[in-house]
C-alpha cells in the first residue's frame, strides 16, 4: 500500500468498548479496546470465531450501535448514526420480501429523493454488475441463496456507499456456491473499488478476499489479536504454496490465541 | 428441462412429465374430487330415502326442490336471494365497520408504546370474552332490530383484526429496518417501506379469520331474533320441521360464506403478489 494512502484512513476506530447490560442489570462486555485504520478502497476482512464481538463491531461502524467507549471516524467525522455513506450487506439477506429485485436495488436511491427513471438506471446497472441480469422482476422467495445475496450486494452498492459492510454475508450458503460467491465478490470489487470491511469466521475466505486481516480474540470481550497484510497478487488461487502458508500460519496463531 | 441458470445456481422450473397409464388417472387428484363427490351425495341420498337415521334428513332431491321453491316462493316477504343479501350485508356492514377500526389501531399499538400502553388494558379485557356472550346486551341495547346483529358482528371480528395486524408489525425482523436506516431512510420510511408491506399478509390472515367468525355471529344473531336471513331459515325449518328446509339453509351458507372468503383471498392476492400460497387450500 502506498504511503499517500497512510495520511488519511477512511475508517478509523479509536479505543472502542461496547458493553451491553443484560436483563438484571448483568453487564456484558462484548468489545474492548479495538483500534483499527481502514484506508479508502482497501480490502479489510474482519476474522473471528463466534461471539467474538465482530458483528457487534460492524454495527458500531454502520452506526446502528453507539459505543460505549472511544469514537468511529470517516473521513475525520465522527459517526454518530446509519447513512447512506455505509452500505450493509447482512448474513441473512434482509431482502424486502414484497418488493422485486428491481424494487430492492432501487430503494436506496429511492430513499435519497432520486427519480424513478434516474434510480431504475443506477439499479440496472448493479443488477448486471452482480449477475441478475433477466431477474429483475423476481420477488426475493423464487431466488436461491447466493442470488439473495447478490441482490443483498446490489443493493447496498447503488446507494453509492464509500464503504462497505458486509457481516458475514455468505455464511448460510453452501461450500460451492460460497466459493463462487468469494470469486464474485472480487470482481465485484475490482470492477467498482470501494472500501470494504468483511467480517467473517472462515479463515480461508479471509486469505481468499483481504488485503489485510484483522483477527479478534476468541471468548468475550473482543479484543484484537493480530493484523496480517496479505500480499498475494489476486486472482488469488486456494492451493497456491504462499496461500496455504499464510492461511496455516493463521490457522496457528489463531489457536495459540485461543 | 427448462431452467433459469446463473453459474453453478439452478432454479428448476418444470416438473417432470410422467408416463400416461390407468394408475395415473385413478390417482389424479381431480378425478378423485368428482368421485369422493359424487360418492357423498349417493350415501346421503342412501341414507335419507331409506330413513336409517329416522325422518328428519332430506334427501338431495328434496332440498334442491325446496330451494328451487323459494326463488320464487316468498318467505316472510323475502325470496331466497333476499335472505343472501339480509345475512350477507349485516356480515359485510359489521366486516368493514370492525375492520375500518380495528386493523389501524392494530397497526398504531404495534407502532407506537403509548397506545399501546392506553388501549391494551381495555382490549385485553373484552379479549377473551366470546361475542355471542354479547347478544343479550346487544338486544337490550339496540333491540331486535339491524343495529344488534352488526353490533355482534363487530364485536366479533374486532379482536382477530387488531390481533392480526399487531402482530403483523411486532413480527418483523428488526434489522429490516437496520436496512431501512444504512440506506438513509427515516422513522416514516421505516414504516412505509417496511412495517406496513411486512405487515399486510398477517392483517390479511386476521380479515380471513374475522370473516368467518362473522358468519357465526351472523348466524347467532339471526337464531335468537330475526325475521330475514339465512339464520331464520334454519330456524324457520326447525319449527315447521322441515329437515331439506334446515339442510338447505346449512349448505347456502357454506357456499356464501366460501364465496366471500375467496372474495378477501382474491383481494390479498391482488395486494400481495410477493407471497407464496399453499396449493390446494
Amino acid at each position: 500500500m502506498d504511503d499517500d494512502m497512510r495520511k488519511q484512513p477512511k475508517i478509523a476506530c479509536e479505543k472502542i468498548g461496547k458493553t451491553f447490560i443484560q436483563k438484571g442489570s448483568q453487564q456484558v462486555h462484548v468489545l474492548e479496546d479495538i483500534s483499527l485504520e481502514v484506508y479508502d478502497k482497501e480490502f479489510l476482512v474482519i476474522l473471528g470465531p463466534g461471539q467474538s464481538g465482530k458483528s457487534t463491531l460492524l454495527r458500531i461502524i454502520a452506526g446502528l450501535e453507539t459505543p460505549s467507549t472511544g469514537r468511529v471516524l470517516l473521513d475525520g467525522r465522527e459517526i454518530t448514526g446509519p447513512g447512506p455513506d455505509r452500505g450493509l450487506v447482512f448474513q441473512s439477506y434482509m431482502l424486502f420480501a414484497w418488493r422485486t429485485v428491481m424494487g430492492n436495488v432501487e430503494m436506496g436511491p429511492k430513499l435519497q429523493g432520486m427519480g424513478r427513471r434516474q434510480r431504475r438506471e443506477i439499479a440496472q446497472h448493479y443488477i448486471d454488475l452482480v449477475g441478475l441480469t433477466g431477474f429483475e422482476k423476481h420477488y426475493p422467495h423464487q431466488l436461491s441463496g447466493g442470488m439473495k445475496q447478490r441482490v443483498g450486494i446490489a443493493r447496498a452498492y447503488a446507494n453509492n456507499p464509500q464503504v462497505m459492510l458486509l457481516d458475514e454475508p455468505f455464511g448460510q450458503l453452501d461450500a460451492q456456491t460460497r466459493y463462487f460467491m468469494e470469486q464474485e465478490t472480487v470482481r465485484i470489487w475490482e470492477a467498482e473499488k470501494r472500501t470494504v470491511i468483511f467480517v467473517t469466521n472462515n479463515i480461508e475466505e479471509a486469505v481468499f478476499l483481504g488485503d489485510r486481516i484483522v483477527a479478534l480474540k476468541d471468548k468475550l470481550p473482543g479484543r484484537m489479536s493480530q493484523v496480517y497484510p496479505v500480499r498475494l497478487p489476486r486472482p488469488r488461487e486456494h492451493t497456491d504454496m504462499e496461500f496455504l502458508e499464510l492461511r496455516q500460519c493463521i490457522t496457528e496463531e489463531c489457536v495459540l490465541t485461543l | 428441462m427448462n431452467t433459469d441458470a446463473i453459474a453453478n445456481e439452478v432454479i428448476l422450473t418444470v416438473r417432470e412429465k410422467k408416463a400416461f397409464s390407468l394408475l395415473a388417472v385413478l390417482r389424479n387428484e381431480y378425478f378423485l374430487y368428482v368421485v369422493s363427490s359424487i360418492a357423498f351425495v349417493l350415501i346421503w341420498h342412501w341414507v335419507a330415502a331409506e330413513q336409517i337415521l329416522g325422518k328428519s334428513l332430506a334427501t338431495p332431491y328434496q332440498v334442491v326442490q325446496e330451494f328451487t321453491r323459494l326463488m320464487t316462493v316468498r318467505l316472510a316477504g323475502l325470496t331466497l336471494l333476499g335472505h343472501i343479501w339480509a345475512s350477507t350485508q349485516r356480515i359485510l356492514i359489521g366486516f368493514v365497520l370492525a375492520s375500518a377500526v380495528a386493523v389501524p389501531l392494530g397497526l398504531f399499538m404495534a407502532l407506537n408504546r403509548t397506545v399501546n400502553a392506553i388501549v391494551k388494558p381495555v382490549f385485553d379485557l373484552f379479549k377473551p370474552m366470546p361475542p355471542i356472550a354479547w347478544i343479550s346486551i346487544a338486544i337490550l341495547w339496540f333491540g331486535i332490530g339491524e343495529a344488534s346483529k352488526v353490533f355482534i358482528i363487530v364485536i366479533g371480528t374486532f379482536v382477530p383484526c387488531l390481533l392480526n395486524s399487531y402482530n403483523g408489525i411486532r413480527l418483523i425482523e428488526p434489522e429490516l429496518y437496520d436496512v431501512v436506516r444504512s440506506l438513509g431512510g427515516n422513522r416514516k420510511d421505516e414504516i412505509l417501506q417496511v412495517s406496513f408491506p411486512a405487515a399486510f399478509p398477517a392483517i390479511f390472515a386476521g380479515l380471513q379469520i374475522s370473516l368467518s367468525i362473522a358468519w357465526t355471529c351472523v348466524l347467532a344473531a339471526e337464531l335468537v331474533s330475526a325475521r330475514s336471513g339465512l339464520g331464520w331459515i334454519i330456524v324457520q325449518g326447525m319449527r315447521l320441521t322441515k329437515p331439506e328446509l334446515v339442510i338447505g339453509g346449512m349448505l347456502i351458507i357454506a357456499l356464501v360464506a366460501w364465496l366471500t372468503t375467496l372474495g378477501v383471498s382474491l383481494l390479498e392476492r391482488l395486494l400481495c403478489p410477493w407471497k407464496r400460497y399453499i396449493e390446494g387450500l
